[in-house]
């Protein structure tokens, strides 16, 4: 069954009522405002809720439950109530495409946003293509398979991310005193870091970066202790680990049993929390557009946000609460929704992507252009360091909220 | 080439892990080679331990050994109990793969809705301790963990071989009927034997939540290997099981000293059908 | 359980409900029914393609996501590197996976030792080696492979062409299924699946049809990886080669029922439906577990599986309305007499030739020869363990000749495989009977019947096979399965297998131990009727007062090797077979 959260807003319905029959104290705590009412304005999704991906579902499941609360107290989409029906796509992708066929045309939802991880949007995204559905995504790592015209990333990781990812850590490094001559690369063959861990590679080479080691794993390895004594064995600079999720943590943790600290790494798409409190997660820097401090902070809908996220991660027993770029993606694809929404006053799927091409939308996670190829704006990547038991952003300086601690 | 140290390393690596594989797999051989039941639960029971152990240590504070001494006899009733209600509904042989896999689904389900689906890190002062011989170093939790398979494997391999117990139960395995004319009690027998197998599970938990970062998933991550490993070694050989996961333990942790780790099951197993099909005597 | 009997009740109702979903798509349904629907097929053609190997004979794979990865990447392949046509792909997909299936087979069936659990071990291998093979070279490399842009067969929509393209596989799977199961091929992976040794010894070409059921399962398995990578239209190794496919398609057929030939489609209905049916966000996780616990539940109640436990039910609530019509207790047709023998009179039958078997260090048979007359009936006696019963299993061929020569009618046949020569007319029976446990009576006699003889007739068959049942007083146990009859009735079903083969030679292998006097004499003199009707026999047994009352001439066997051979009375009174057999008895 859907979550409704339509049930909530006609709550906040009545309540507008009895506050303007004259209940001043209750006007008083909610700012006097036109509930939104009518016919609700469905937003189908599916999200990962159980299987191998659940653990991120869960942040992408509390942000959009947040951000539909929001909306709600707000004035909802054109002044109508939204329900957000999710889904379970149990980390399939084949699940997913079926889901997203039921979304659209038996519950047929009037708008969808996309599912989390790369093989399940690219799921959705053909269905979306074959009903005509504008489809925002927020965690599609293949930009240049993202051919359908109506998909707009929330993430802003750039049309060839190969290409531009890997340059911020390079430029921090080569900014130090002392920049690494040898480089080891460790990549999950796991597709989307993979194929960026393939552009660290090339960079390294273009920056004439020794490489003395390159490493590929399989996703689902249970035995780092190997991994870790060619790398140690390899002796390098800088490791530069093209991971998911705890592999990192995994691999540090292999590396400190043999006695093993890498000098300097960086870490791809690492699971945040254990890494940012394990022991060895000291000084690991890794890949990010969004951290709690300023300017990130300040950024539209942040401030509001990032508390009720924290209430809401507590309620829901999320082991680490904190807001980082997963949960500001997740937020800037709602907003991206909520823009085009307003800019064209409908709920068009078209004009809503005509208008997204054409604008540039303030969002949380940064200015956002979808006018590149595969509506992919600039890539906006950032890199963020582990200080004190805190992720920070370190690279570029003008975003850095503390100066990077490399040893 | 690699150096002497990396492959020494990578050696000492693969042995562990193997122990590891082979303490997973201890149910599983004992409850399909002797109890004629493929009882995956242990997989779920595993995890459900780890959990334990975490919760107890991260809330409450308890060394983990504290935990395990507490889950062990706990898993022991328990799995005794499991067993009890299978023998109970009379499910035996394939029957017995869904009903166990449709336990640990309730497991996964049960462990998600307590713990989330999010990781779960038990992160201790020794966790990443270790001891060195000569140039290689040798993981303190692990080299524990290797030490109980290995302590477990070997009493239950010898119990099995020379104790009037063991060979009541393997008597009972090969003829249920004969044996019970003999006047063994074959019902008891097994449930001691469900119990050993649960307790091997929560003891094997205990080090997955000490040396790994939990999510509900990834129980199932290791069905294939421990299969693997659990057929190779002679069902109902509880040492055989420990060998043969030593055995893909090392065969996969030296292909990567010399090259991607990717490559690591093509050779394991490459490694494991030659053997099948030239067939040396112990196999 | 009734396995040959014809029922058309079921088939007929698939058929129909196939029909109806062919026509589905012009209904112009939402597009999701078509794609749920899919996912039924999908899981139905990969379930029931699983059982034709895995369930009729009992060779369980835990690789069956092998095959269906190498149809994924086949499709994946063609379409994106070479630009062939979606469609053509999906047989090249098919013959990709039941090639890998038979180069599997060649290696793995001819090795006795492989069966049961290390068939089960060696086919997860395959499928870890595979997998990791794909990743690691440019098949996948590792990005996965984009499919979106290989055009799709326009029929009406994508989901129709999708949803279409599934029904058919299922009703290939299905189909295939149903026909084996009904076949001659399917017979004889019945007879694999209770007892193998027996089912060669009885003709049944086992190698063979272990190889052609692989290559079925394997290569629909292929064809349903073709539909899906297009279904799916971006593949990963990480997701093809899951532990989801292996796994479930075990669940499946398990909750179904794996002896029969729809009940992994139903299984897979089920589990393929409940996985949908807890999809909404709030209770995903309760919903798991409920479906579980449904599960569990279901084959508690139906252990069997479903659709066997349905249809006994079905049968028992239509035996209340009347019993079905029995068999016509037919009589013999013409070519039911045993075989023409033409060859010269005065050349033996069977000759062996210094023939040499040995275990270990331990030689059963020290190169022993004897010869037999067409007609007559050879008693082979000696004291236990002298190599009666392994003279018996070599030159039935369950045992491989070490040396010497066994020539059936001038015709070497030593090294030949058992279902060879039991087509050149040799049948056996075991001193401890082994039936086909999971076949009636008539089943077992109707399988002997089917592969023991290069000239039956399928129309004949059984009633042939109830004839034999009553030659063998066990025509009121035509619908009994063999744990339901007493030692004596399971030694004449024996027999009555043996029979329905015309074996120019039979040989009885301790028929009479453990019968009552009575019973050996109704024995006899059933022996003396095969006899009379032409059969040659070598007959192995300890009763000497039967022994010298039936036997033509007598051959002793002590330690390995014949010590004497003669007219029997001779035979008895010769000092050494005093001394090694009857010694204490005489002394």
């Amino acid at each position: 069954m859907a979550k409704r959260m339509g049930r909530a807003s006609r709550r906040a319905v009545l309540g507008g009522i009895a506050g303007t029959i004259g209940a001043s104290t209750l006007a008083a705590i909610q700012p006097l405002r036109a509930a939104p009412s009518g016919k609700p304005i469905r937003v189908g999704s599916t999200l990962a809720l159980t299987g191998p991906l659940a653990q991120t579902s869960l942040i992408h499941k509390a942000v959009g439950e947040i951000y539909v609360s929001l909306l709600n107290k707000k004035d909802g989409f054109l002044g109508r109530p939204v329900e957000w029906i999710l889904l379970d796509d149990q980390s399939k992708p084949d699940v997913a495409r079926s889901l997203y066929e039921k979304l659209i045309t038996v519950d047929k939802v009037d708008l969808v946003i996309g599912p989390y991880a790369t093989g399940n949007i690219l799921a959705a995204m053909g269905v979306a293509q074959r009903y005509q559905k504008m489809l925002i995504q927020h965690t599609f790592g293949l930009p240049h398979l993202a051919k359908y015209e109506m998909q707009f990333p929330a993430s802003p990781i750039g049309p060839e991310p190969n290409k531009s990812a890997p340059l911020p850590i390079f430029d921090l490094l080569q900014a130090s005193k002392t920049p690494p001559k040898t480089i080891a690369v460790v990549a999950s063959k796991f597709p989307s870091t993979h194929f960026i861990a393939q552009g660290a590679r090339a960079e390294a080479e273009k920056r004439k970066i020794k490489e003395v080691l390159y490493l590929e794993y399989e996703f689902g390895t249970r035995d780092w202790g190997p991994l870790a004594a060619r790398v140690k064995d390899a002796n390098p600079d800088f490791v530069y680990c093209g991971a998911l999720g705890v592999e990192s943590v995994q691999l540090l943790e292999a590396m400190k049993k043999i006695d093993y600290t890498p000098p300097r790494h960086y870490h791809l798409f690492t699971a945040p929390g254990p890494l940012m409190l394990a022991a060895e997660g000291n000084n690991a820097l890794a890949y990010t557009y969004f951290e709690e401090h300023p300017p990130f902070t300040t950024r539209p809908g942040a401030a509001e946000m990032i508390p009720l996220y924290r209430e809401k991660a507590k309620e829901l027993r999320i082991p680490y609460p904190f807001f980082d770029f997963q949960a500001a993606a997740s937020a800037t694809a709602w907003q991206l929704l909520e823009a085009s929404i307003k800019g064209t006053n409908s709920i068009d799927d078209k004009k809503m992507a005509a208008w997204l091409k054409a604008n540039t939308v303030d969002a949380m996670i940064g200015k956002l252009t979808f006018n590149g190829p595969n509506n992919h704006g600039p890539d906006q990547s950032k890199v963020r360091q582990v200080i004190d038991k805190k992720w920070v952003v370190v690279w570029p300086a003008e975003f850095a909220g503390a100066k990077a601690n490399l040893p | 080439m690699p150096s002497f140290n990396l492959l020494a390393q990578a050696f000492v690596s693969g042995v562990l892990i193997g122990g590891l594989y082979g303490l997973l797999g201890l149910g599983l051989t004992l409850s399909w080679g002797l109890l004629h039941l493929i009882n995956i639960a242990y997989f779920g029971l595993a995890f459900l331990s780890a959990y334990l152990t975490y919760h107890l240590g991260t809330v409450y504070h308890w060394s983990p050994w504290y935990s395990a001494l507490v889950l062990v006899p706990l898993f022991f009733v328990f799995g005794a109990g499991l067993h009890w209600a299978l023998a109970r509904l009379r499910v035996s042989g394939l029957v017995s793969l869904l009903v166990t896999f449709g336990f640990i689904v309730v497991i996964e389900a049960a462990i998600q809705l307590v713990w989330t689906a999010d990781f779960r890190r038990y992160e201790l002062p020794y966790s990443t301790a270790s001891t060195k011989l000569g140039p290689v170093y040798i993981p303190l939790l692990e080299l524990v963990a290797f030490a109980l398979a290995a302590a477990l494997a070997f009493t239950a391999w010898a119990g099995l071989r020379w104790s009037y117990f063991g060979k009541a139960v393997r008597a009972s395995a090969e003829d249920p009927a004969i044996a019970a004319a003999f006047g063994i009690d074959h019902r008891t027998n097994a449930l001691l034997i469900a119990g050993v197998c649960a307790a091997s599970a929560a003891i094997a938990g205990v080090f997955i939540a000490l040396t790994t970062t939990l999510a509900p998933a990834q129980m199932f991550s290791w069905f294939g290997v421990v299969f693997a490993v659990v057929i190779i070694g002679g069902l109902g050989n509880p040492l055989g099981a420990l060998v043969a996961g030593v055995l893909i333990g090392v065969a996969e942790a030296l292909t990567v000293t010399v090259t991607n780790q990717p490559w690591a099951p093509v050779v394991a197993f490459s490694l494991l059908i030659a053997l099948m099909i030239w067939q040396p005597r112990w196999l | 359980m009734a396995l040959t009997r014809t029922c058309y009740a079921a088939p007929a109702a698939a058929a129909i409900a196939a029909l109806a979903l062919f026509l589905l798509p012009a209904a112009r349904p939402a597009a999701f029914y078509e794609s749920f629907l899919y996912i039924l097929f999908y899981w139905i053609a990969l379930a029931t393609s699983w059982n034709i190997l895995s369930g009729y004979a009992h060779y369980l794979s835990f690789g069956h996501g092998a095959f269906f990865g190498a149809g994924v990447y086949t499709t994946a392949t063609l379409t994106t590197k070479f630009s062939i046509p979606f469609l053509w792909t999906i047989p090249a997909a098919a013959a990709v996976a039941a090639l890998l299936a038979a180069g599997i087979g060649a290696v793995v069936f001819r090795l006795h030792r492989l069966r049961g659990d290390l068939f089960a071990l060696l086919t997860l291998a395959v499928a870890f080696v595979l997998s990791s093979i794909i990743l690691n070279t440019p098949i996948d490399g590792g990005p996965g492979v984009y499919l979106s842009a290989v055009p799709l067969p326009n029929l009406g929509s994508p989901t129709a062409t999708i949803y279409l393209l599934g029904l058919i596989l299922a009703v290939i799977a299905v189909a295939a299924a149903y026909f084996v199961a009904h076949s001659r091929l399917g017979l004889g992976l019945f007879a694999i699946h209770d007892d193998e040794d027996v089912a060669q010894v009885k003709g049944v070409p086992t190698f063979r049809y272990k190889m052609i059921a692989f290559a079925i399962s394997a290569g629909i398995a292929g064809a349903v990886g073709a539909v899906h990578a297009m279904y799916v239209s971006y593949v990963t190794v990480g997701e093809t080669f899951n532990i989801t496919v292996p796994l479930y398609v075990v669940l499946m057929s398990i909750l179904g029922g794996m002896r029969h030939w729809l009940g992994p489609a139903v299984g897979a209905a089920l589990i393929g439906a409940s996985l949908f049916a807890f999809t909404g966000g709030a209770e995903a996780t309760i919903g798991r577990a409920v479906v579980a616990v449904g599960l569990v539940a279901v084959i508690l109640l139906l252990p069997e599986g479903v659709v066997p436990t349905l249809l006994r039910q079905a049968k028992r609530w239509l035996r209340i309305r009347g019993r079905p019509p029995a068999l016509a207790a037919a009589p013999l047709p013409a070519q039911s007499t045993p075989r023409v023998q033409h060859a010269a009179p005065g050349v033996p039958l069977l000759a062996c030739t210094g023939v040499e078997k040995s275990f270990g260090g331990i030689r059963a048979l020290r190169g022993v020869s004897l010869e037999l007359k067409r007609g007559e009936i050879l008693g082979l006696v000696g004291p236990n363990g002298s190599g009666k019963t392994t003279l018996i299993n070599v030159v039935s061929g369950q045992y491989r000749l070490d040396g010497g020569r066994i020539v059936l009618e001038g015709r070497q046949i030593g090294r030949s495989d058992a279902h060879r020569i039991a087509a050149l007319g040799i049948a056996r029976t075991y001193q401890i009977p082994r039936p086909f446990w999971h076949m009636t009576a008539l089943e077992n006699v109707v399988l002997a019947g089917t592969f023991g003889r290069a000239d039956h007739q399928r129309s004949t068959i059984r009633a042939e096979a109830q004839h034999w049942l009553e030659f063998a007083g066990l025509g009121a146990h035509r619908d009994h399965l063999p744990a339901e009859l007493n030692l004596h009735e399971r030694k004449f079903l024996e027999l009555a297998r043996a029979l329905a083969a015309h074996p120019i030679l039979l040989m009885l292998d301790e028929v009479l131990a453990g019968l009552t006097p009575s019973e050996v004499a109704n024995a006899l003199a059933l022996i003396r009727r095969i006899r009379d009707a032409g059969t040659t026999i070598l007959f192995v047994e300890h009763n000497m007062r039967a022994v010298l009352e039936l036997s033509d001439r007598l051959v002793v066997l002590n330690y390995g090797q014949v010590i004497a051979a003669g007219a029997p009375r001779d035979v008895v009174r010769n000092p050494e077979v005093v001394s090694a057999y009857l010694g204490a008895a005489h002394a």
